[in-house]
């Protein structure tokens, strides 16, 4: 197995706000291998973007600050870099750690990323020439072809038009050529759908696939939508108010949802034609003073008492998996994940039926 | 009584484009362009469509928040589009709005309990401690606290706000509630608390909801009927459940398909919609889904399949509407061999692959066509190419509208768009007596003719209804309907109307005709 | 029905047809401020009508004889405390939000006590001290524990040491060439100047917002007639009408205050329409329309309220500008010499400057002092009421 592209161990993000701390992102860990794109899901208030943010430290300082944490990116470890050093070209050539070179963002509003008062190609070269020293002409010649592989028709005639001559989907293809003038490595992808039509979505999604293929990038995709990380994910990581509940293979995590919240989330969906959407009752935790132990314990219908002291549970296999893992005391050894999932329980420590006792049979938890 | 409360025929809304410090009009913005449905008390009607499609516009024109440019709107046997200032107030008691941001739908300086009393304000309540009787028990009744009264919009939630939008639309006892995109601005894990509360608001108080959404799952959760638009227009109309088992319309197929599944099994299989949506300044002719349809009718002269269609025809429109940059291609073909002049070939190839057009069609005789075209293409002569292409493929989605046309019944688009049109003129006069009834008809017939005394014919002629009808059945029921009318009996009319033209299935599209 | 209120209370059991006739929209506030309004106006007419010029209008507590001005003054503090202070009172959460805010900036706070202060003395002052009247025989008093040549004042009041005229308590800052004592002065200069900034500014603020608010919710022929009216009236030479009137009827600060508070407008406006167009696009807007409310309504209601935040602010660099027009234009001699304002005394003391320093120096610190406190105030109060920072 190769080391992964990028690997973040236990990041803690936080802001200094008048009301208190706000640990945004507080101990999140997850891995991006090399082409394959993992999914950060999770709702508003769930650390996601932060976490996205934090990676190139587009986080405001101050207010905001990476308290702590590995942010390894092909070997480098990103949060101990002064900031300067992000954009220092000299520095160790072979593995120079850029941002907007080597890790690229796209985000949810590419009205955003799109100044209204330049020309598109001017833009692309722009970020062309920031990281790579080109002639002008060789640089053009790029940008055109990077518009006409996000797909915008006739790029040649669109490449000195202003961004407001594009519609929704057409400048976040803009965005995303942009995005990759420079080759990334790793595209991290902000909500990039959210704001457009379904239609249009269903475009960008298969754009996106096809240009990970066609430059061998990673993508880290950061969603609220469960449909969108059916789609495009190849690894799911699923957060809560700034913690890690689950992650997993997209097919583990879609077929075997291990953690209360991950079900909940998927029983939320409306119009799936079966019993019904249902909600999830309570509120998210105020973030300043979260609750101890499992951050989901509140609203949680499997919470026991050991849920709701100590920290945040660590994360346990799911049937012996390591590479799918869940943070709920449920799937400790000698714990009883039925009580979550409710079907034959196939006890944490893998197979054999834990002490003598029949087993619940299919219960609804 | 099978008279829906609201009955919207042929609503028309669009905006001019001016230019210039005279403001001259340079085109007009079709943002809503003949739109009919109706809506039965206590029925939930789902109002979809993608951005642009001028859903939102419907419902705001239709309460008449903004004035419709053509069209009727009947509510409960009132024409609403002919109200003057004091109907029109009196309107708004019945009919409310919940709107979409449930950020900016209240004013950030008044307390979500002034804001709620507002209209009861607005419409004469002086006492205010009655009023905040009132508005605290409809808070409760919403699912938050009486004592939120005093609080501010910002000290809420999103959830908790649209809670609000609810209690807001509602405290002023209306009929009907229009809700623009209830919950887009929500979280997935409250989104069915709040339709679950729309439900039971409904049930309660037996209201007439439109919902207006982009998410079909949404839809699917709360509607009892759906009525899909596109550019300005309905396309189908149906009760949910068999819209979502077996959509009739392209547009529809593609929505549905278009929506991300949670099931990572299921990837991969949406369908693709190549292309922009047009705009509303200038919708295409014809059937204004043929520029994206992937299901667009091929010329029963080739043999061609769905896919090549398609591509075709996307040649074709370009060619037309914009040119093909020949110059462009040609660069770009050039950088793709290095230095020299572009080989025609190479430029040929380049302007296939652009289109994913296979290097040569299946079709003998549209192979040759195409080629002549491009042919033209590289030569510089564009214009003559286009024209060259709309020639040698045609398509009927694009020569002829397709109204919507009900399911089960043999009547033409222009028949039923002039039944609906009747019905909803006859349903404006149900509360009038038999000598008024008989006075607008004369007066509405007599534009046309000049004639004394009105007889069947003048009615047809006046309501522009071909006879016999198409089919036998609406042929009965129209005839019976008139006859009616005539005796000045508009509410039997009415009835025989709405009772043999129910909630029928429409579609509008020229795969569903023969 | 026994005296039981919950069981009728509910939206449901509203009979519309009986509830719904009345009109009224109008708050308590409104109508008492209309209330108010009229009581003055009877008043004024009173006193204007029907007393005769040589008896004070008010005899107990004190004797003030209210002038033209005196009357606007009032008009405009009852407005300040109705559409200032009772909101401010009435949305307790917000203004505490404010002052939270605002408190931020130390500069500001200082500066808002230190404008307190001159308000309170400056409109109690006058009523207690008699107005400085001529005594050449007190001219040119160095101000306490201060002294100057004893050639410059006539009669020296207090010691003269080594040749040398000390100041005394008497006259803490000195007297002018008139004899008047400059401390009074100072003290009805803060009445003038608060009369000065305060009436001009509310005229200049509620003639713009309407306007603006107006045009802005109006669109279309209304906007442009309101807005080509005000690009007009921009142009327009309010100063050289003013220096006419001047020169034809002599300088007066009742003049000066009508005609700039009624020409100064337009860039209030102009801003408020801005603010107002975006505002009018708001959901907000659109609810209430649902709800039924007519225009005049949705102006007053929601529009107004939700750009008085950039208003204030343009109030408050407004206030010191006035202060500092009027000051500028005394200084010029244009000004009027029948009030003691600030500017009127440095202009006396223009000429003095080398010998009798003092009386130009201490107004002018007065003056230049309040302007830079409005100034610190007005941006403190632009980051508090900032919408975008908002919750």
């Amino acid at each position: 197995m190769t080391e992964p592209l990028l690997s973040i161990r236990d990041l803690r993000t936080v802001f200094h706000t008048d009301e208190g701390l706000v640990r945004a992102v507080d101990g999140v860990s997850f891995d991006v291998g090399r082409g394959e794109t993992v999914c950060l899901v999770g709702e508003s208030g769930s650390g996601k973007t932060v976490t996205g943010e934090s990676i190139t430290r587009l986080i405001r300082t101050p207010p905001g600050e990476v308290a702590d944490g590995q942010i390894v990116f092909d070997g480098r470890d990103l949060a101990t870099l002064a900031d300067d050093d992000l954009r220092d070209p000299e520095l160790e050539r072979d593995i120079a750690v850029l941002r907007g070179d080597r890790i690229a963002h796209v985000f949810q509003n590419p009205q955003g990323a799109l100044n209204p008062v330049y020309t598109v190609g001017w833009q692309i070269v722009e970020a062309i020439l920031l990281h790579e020293d080109l002639p002008k002409a060789e640089a053009r010649a790029r940008g055109v072809d990077l518009l006409d592989r996000v797909g915008i028709p006739e790029a040649t005639r669109r490449f000195d038009d202003y961004p407001h001559e594009f519609s929704g989907g057409m400048k976040q293809r803009v965005a995303l050529a942009m995005a990759l003038a420079t080759n990334p490595d790793l595209l991290i992808a902000d909500e990039p759908t959210t704001a457009l039509d379904v239609t249009i979505q269903n475009q960008i999604l298969g754009l996106l696939g096809e240009l990970q293929d066609e430059f061998d990038m990673s993508i880290l995709l950061i969603t609220h939508d469960l449909g969108v990380v059916a789609e495009v994910a190849d690894r799911v990581v699923v957060m809560y108010a700034g913690k890690v509940m689950e992650r997993g293979d997209v097919f583990d995590v879609f077929e075997r949802p291990s953690h209360p919240y991950t079900r909940a989330l998927l029983d939320c969906l409306p119009g799936r034609g079966d019993a019904g959407a249902r909600s999830i009752g309570g509120k998210l935790p105020p973030p300043t003073d979260p609750p101890d132990g499992c951050r989901f314990h509140p609203r949680c219908e499997h919470a026991v008492d050991a849920c709701r002291r100590g920290e945040q549970p660590p994360d346990y296999a799911v049937d012996g998996d390591d590479d799918h893992v869940v943070s709920c005391v449920h799937y400790e050894p000698g714990g009883d994940p039925s009580v979550v999932r409710g079907e034959e329980a196939v006890p944490a420590d893998g197979g054999r039926p834990v002490g003598g006792d029949a087993e619940d049979e299919g219960d609804d938890g | 009584m099978t008279r829906p409360l609201l009955d919207v025929d042929g609503l028309v809304k669009q905006y001019p484009v001016t230019e210039g410090v005279l403001r001259n009009e340079v085109g007009r913005v079709r943002a809503v362009d003949g739109v009919s449905f109706t809506v039965d008390r206590g029925e939930t009607l789902g109002l979809v469509g993608e951005s642009g499609c001028g859903k939102s516009t419907t419902a705001t024109t239709a309460l008449r928040l903004e004035e419709p440019t053509d069209g009727r709107v009947v509510f409960d046997g009132e024409d609403v589009t002919a109200y003057d200032d004091k109907a029109l107030k009196r309107f708004r008691r019945r009919a409310q709005m919940v709107f979409q941001d449930p950020t900016s739908s209240f004013d950030p300086r008044m307390s979500i309990g002034e804001s709620v009393a507002e209209p009861l304000r607005v419409h004469g309540m002086r006492d205010r401690e009655r009023r905040r009787r009132i508005v605290g028990d409809l808070l409760e009744r919403v699912g938050l606290d009486a004592a939120d009264v005093d609080r501010y919009p910002h000290e809420f939630s999103g959830g908790q706000k649209q809670r609000v939008g609810l209690a807001r639309a509602l405290v002023i006892n209306p009929d009907l509630i229009v809700a623009d995109e209830p919950v887009s601005a929500l979280d997935v894990s409250v989104q069915a608390d709040i339709l679950d509360l729309i439900e039971r608001l409904q049930a309660e108080f037996g209201l007439a909801i439109v919902v207006i959404s982009h998410d079909m799952g949404v839809v699917r959760e709360v509607c009892d009927r759906v009525a899909v638009m596109y550019l300005g227009e309905i396309v189908e109309t149906a009760p949910t459940e068999r819209l979502f088992e077996d959509p009739q319309h392209p547009y529809t197929r593609a929505l549905l398909g278009s929506t991300p599944v949670a099931d990572p099994r299921r990837r991969g299989r949406g369908t693709k919609l190549t292309g922009d949506v047009p705009s509303p300044s200038d919708p295409p002719p014809g059937c204004r889904f043929h520029t994206r349809c992937p299901e667009v009718i091929p010329d029963e002269a080739y043999d061609l399949d769905a896919e090549t269609w398609r591509a075709v025809l996307n040649l074709r429109l370009r060619a037309a509407s914009q040119g093909v940059d020949v110059e462009a291609v040609r660069t770009y073909a050039a950088a793709d061999d290095g230095a020299g002049a572009a080989d025609p070939d190479a430029v040929r190839a380049a302007i296939r692959e652009e289109f994913d057009l296979p290097p040569t069609l299946p079709d003998a005789r549209a192979e040759e066509a195409l080629s002549g075209a491009l042919d033209r293409i590289v030569a510089g002569d564009v214009d003559g190419a286009a024209d060259r292409l709309a020639e040698a493929f045609p398509t009927v989605c694009r020569r002829e509208r397709p109204g919507l046309v009900p399911e089960g019944t043999d009547l033409s688009a222009d028949e039923w768009a002039a039944i609906k049109s009747l019905r909803a003129w006859i349903a404006t006069l149900v509360d009038a007596d038999e000598s008024a009834v008989t006075d607008r008809l004369e007066r509405r017939c007599a534009d046309d003719r000049d004639r004394d005394g009105i007889d069947r014919l003048a009615v047809r002629a006046a309501f522009r209804l071909p006879e016999p009808l198409s089919d036998s059945d609406a042929e009965r029921s129209v005839g019976a309907a008139i006859d009616a009318l005539l005796a000045g009996r508009a509410d039997a009319a009415a009835d025989e109307l709405y009772e043999a033209f129910g909630p029928l299935r429409e579609s509008a599209c020229h795969l569903n005709r023969d | 029905m026994a005296g039981g209120t919950d069981t009728t209370d509910t939206f449901e059991s509203v009979d519309w047809d009986e509830t719904g006739s009345r009109l009224s929209t109008l708050s308590r506030r409104d109508r008492g401020a209309l209330a108010a309004g009229l009581a003055l106006v009877a008043a004024f007419l009173y006193d204007y009508l029907l007393l005769p010029a040589s008896r004070p209008t008010v005899t107990v507590p004190v004797e003030w004889n209210v002038t033209q001005l005196d009357w606007l003054f009032v008009t405009t503090l009852l407005a300040l405390l109705l559409y200032v202070a009772v909101p401010l009172y009435g949305n307790r959460r917000l203004t505490a939000y404010y002052w939270r805010e605002f408190k931020k900036n130390r500069l500001a706070v200082l500066s808002l006590a230190y404008l307190l202060v001159v308000f309170a003395i400056g409109v109690v002052g006058p009523l207690l001290l008699e107005k400085p009247t001529l005594a050449l025989d007190q001219a040119h008093q160095p101000p306490a524990y201060l002294s100057v040549d004893s050639a410059v004042p006539a009669n020296c009041l207090g010691e003269v040491v080594d040749g040398r005229c000390r100041g005394t308590m008497a006259h803490p800052l000195g007297t002018t060439g008139d004899g008047k004592d400059i401390l009074v002065l100072v003290i009805y200069g803060m009445q003038v100047s608060m009369k000065v900034g305060l009436i001009s500014t509310l005229l200049v603020v509620t003639i713009g917002t309407t306007v603006g608010t107006v045009a802005a919710y109006g669109s279309g022929l209304v906007d442009e007639l309101l807005m080509r009216y005000v690009d007009i009236q921009l142009v327009f030479p309010a100063f050289f009408l003013y220096l006419l009137l001047t020169y034809l009827f002599g300088g007066s600060l009742f003049m000066f205050i009508v005609i700039f508070g009624l020409t100064g407008w337009g860039s209030i406006a102009r801003l408020v329409r801005s603010e107002a167009l975006q505002r009018a696009e708001e959901e907000y807007i659109t609810a209430a329309r649902s709800a039924g409310a007519g225009t005049l309504y949705v102006i007053r209601r929601h529009l107004v309220p939700n750009v008085s935040n950039s208003v204030i602010t343009a109030a408050t660099l407004l206030i010191p500008g006035f202060i500092l027009f009027e000051a500028s234009l005394s200084f010029l001699s244009l000004g009027d010499p029948t009030v003691p304002s600030w500017g009127q005394v440095i202009a006396t003391g223009r000429s003095d400057l080398s010998t009798a320093w003092w009386i130009s120096t201490f107004p002018g610190v007065f003056l230049f002092t309040t302007i830079l406190a409005f100034n610190f105030m007005g941006d403190a109060l632009r980051d508090a009421l900032d919408p975008r920072q908002e919750t």
